[in-house]
């Protein structure tokens, strides 16, 4: 009797956490993919006094992803879209991170009972990495680490044409609508108004 | 008489003192100079550097390691026998991944997942030796390397690229750890001013990167100046100056020549007597002069060991780029080397 009362009891628990949890909710459908019509690259502009037309270059590689992106096929692909792209790998991740708190955890607690093992020391430096690793770890997702802007880069710009030398930046390369531009091509470069002092 | 006794004494004292002022004088001029040429000639010092000391501070540092060797196991035998296998399997594996990559039509995830696992096979070997490591010391407890390496290969699942990176520029740190444990062993009274000036590398790397930062990435105008570039990691950070990484990058590797060529041959029992070219002398590594050694292994060895600088010196002055890659593949089995041969030294 026992028995098939413990069956019933744990398929009653099972019927309610699932109704519960929405486990019974169909697999939502995939949602169709987005096609990117951008590519972030670099732009090297060069003042060049013997050459008679403006001349605009781009890597082959540039331009086989760029097309790439457009026909909607990935290509490489930026650190954090990386992680959050990739389902098999962030789940070994989350799982090797999870046990690593677990573990640590036990240890931690294990080791401070036998003060024999660590030291107070070496007990705060464990913490504070463990606290640091996490925090870093959510840093590094959330592309806290993502550094100055790329508007940055460019501030020289001016004074680099102006002494004839070249000037190196970040660049994202867009596809826009025909009558979107007048002309061919157009570069924004993001700069700001500067007064005299050289100040913005 | 106690008067002579007192200016002997003194006398001695200060000139232990003036021999660590020396050695201090030695860190600073090396750790400047290899920032100043590191920061101001990239590509060419690069080229320079790995032509001249690729080669030679590996036979260094298998000397090194032979020297470090025990003529019996005994002990440590489960710890030398996971070390040695770990070895041969990783490096195995490791110089069969280009190979596939060559070979298959992989997608960039799958290669990806190759590569992580990989890294995580490293992670697991280390962790493996360090527990038995552990074993051999009962007053310590080393059974936190077990968190730490799940943490470790967890962000390494996150990024593989991006850990193996990382190694490219941890590896030559590990140099300077090697040297803090041999002089704890032959020059303890230059432990302190060693460690201070470890202590000031961080500021050293600081200015270089604050200096740096804002330069124009070196051009990659030819294969060679690209693949140095991407060597450290230009293509994985596309917002950071590759100026910035290779100068980095450089400036980290002279450290780690100079420590494995200069620095740890001068501390090493061996040549304290200032006979520097002892150093050739394969009767001198205690495995080889031991009664019950291995002399003529050792000398092959280590002749084999330096027909293989000889032989890489030729590759790169007939096809640098070639041999540079085939070189930096190969390397992985020096890096992983270290790892036992550290941890017996903890």
């Amino acid at each position: 009797m026992k028995p098939i009362l413990l069956i019933a009891c744990v398929l009653a628990l099972v019927a309610t956490t699932f109704l519960v949890v929405n486990a019974d909710v169909p697999k939502p459908k995939p949602s169709p993919k987005e096609t990117r019509n951008y590519l972030y690259s670099s732009l090297e502009v060069i003042p060049d006094p013997t050459e008679k037309d403006a001349v605009l270059q781009i890597r082959q590689s540039d331009l086989k992803e760029l097309r790439a992106a457009l026909d909607g096929v990935e290509g490489s692909t930026t650190i954090a879209a990386a992680i959050t792209n990739s389902g098999p790998r962030t789940i070994i991740a989350g799982l090797l991170l999870c046990l690593s708190l677990s573990i640590g955890g036990v240890w931690l607690v294990r080791s401070m009972r036998s003060p024999s093992t660590l030291s107070r020391g070496q007990k705060a430096v464990a913490i504070l990495l463990v606290a640091t690793a996490t925090i870093g770890v959510a840093a590094f997702i959330t592309r806290a680490n993502a550094g100055p802007p790329p508007s940055y880069r460019w501030r020289n710009l001016p004074t680099a044409l102006a002494s004839g030398k070249a000037h190196q930046g970040p660049i994202i390369i867009q596809v826009v609508p025909d009558d979107a531009i007048s002309g061919g091509l157009k570069l924004i470069l993001p700069m700001k108004k500067q007064n005299a002092n050289g100040e913005e | 008489m106690q008067n002579a006794f007192e200016i002997q004494i003194t006398s001695g004292a200060a000139r232990r003192a003036k021999r660590t002022q020396l050695f201090v004088a030695a860190l600073a001029l090396c750790t400047i100079s290899s920032a100043l040429f590191a920061g101001w000639l990239p590509l060419q010092v690069s080229i320079v550097t790995v032509f001249l000391f690729a080669g030679p501070h590996n036979w260094f540092e298998l000397r090194y390691f032979l020297m470090r060797l025990p003529v019996r196991f005994g002990r440590s035998r489960a710890f030398f026998l996971t070390a040695f296998t770990g070895l041969g399997i990783l490096t195995i594996t490791y110089l069969s991944l280009p190979l596939i990559y060559r070979a298959t039509v992989w997608t960039n995830e799958a290669w990806l997942t190759l590569l992580g696992s990989w890294n995580t096979l490293l992670l697991a070997w280390v962790c493996v030796l360090a527990l038995l490591r552990g074993k051999q010391k009962p007053r310590s407890n080393w059974t936190w390397i077990i968190p730490a390496t799940m943490l470790v290969a967890a962000l390494n699942w996150l990024q593989p690229e991006i850990f193996s990176l990382t190694l490219v520029y941890v590896h030559p740190l590990i140099a300077l750890w090697f040297l803090d444990r041999q002089l704890r062993r032959t020059k303890p009274r230059w432990l302190k001013a060693y460690r201070r000036f470890l202590a000031v590398l961080p500021f050293v790397l600081s200015l270089m990167i604050w200096q740096l930062s804002q330069t124009t990435s070196l051009s990659e105008d030819n294969g060679l100046f690209w693949r140095i570039t991407q060597h450290s990691g230009a293509e994985l950070l596309p917002n950071i100056s590759s100026h910035l990484l290779v100068s980095v990058h450089l400036f980290l590797e002279m450290l780690h020549y100079g420590v494995w060529i200069v620095a740890l041959p001068l501390l090493g029992s061996l040549v304290q007597s200032g006979n520097y070219a002892r150093v050739l002398d394969f009767r001198t590594v205690p495995i080889a002069k031991h009664p019950r050694g291995f002399p003529k292994l050792v000398g092959t060895i280590l002749a084999l060991g330096a027909v293989v600088v000889v032989v890489l010196w030729i590759g790169f002055a007939v096809d640098y780029p070639t041999t540079r890659d085939i070189y930096f593949t190969i390397a992985i089995a020096h890096v992983m080397a270290e790892a036992p041969f550290l941890m017996k030294m903890l």
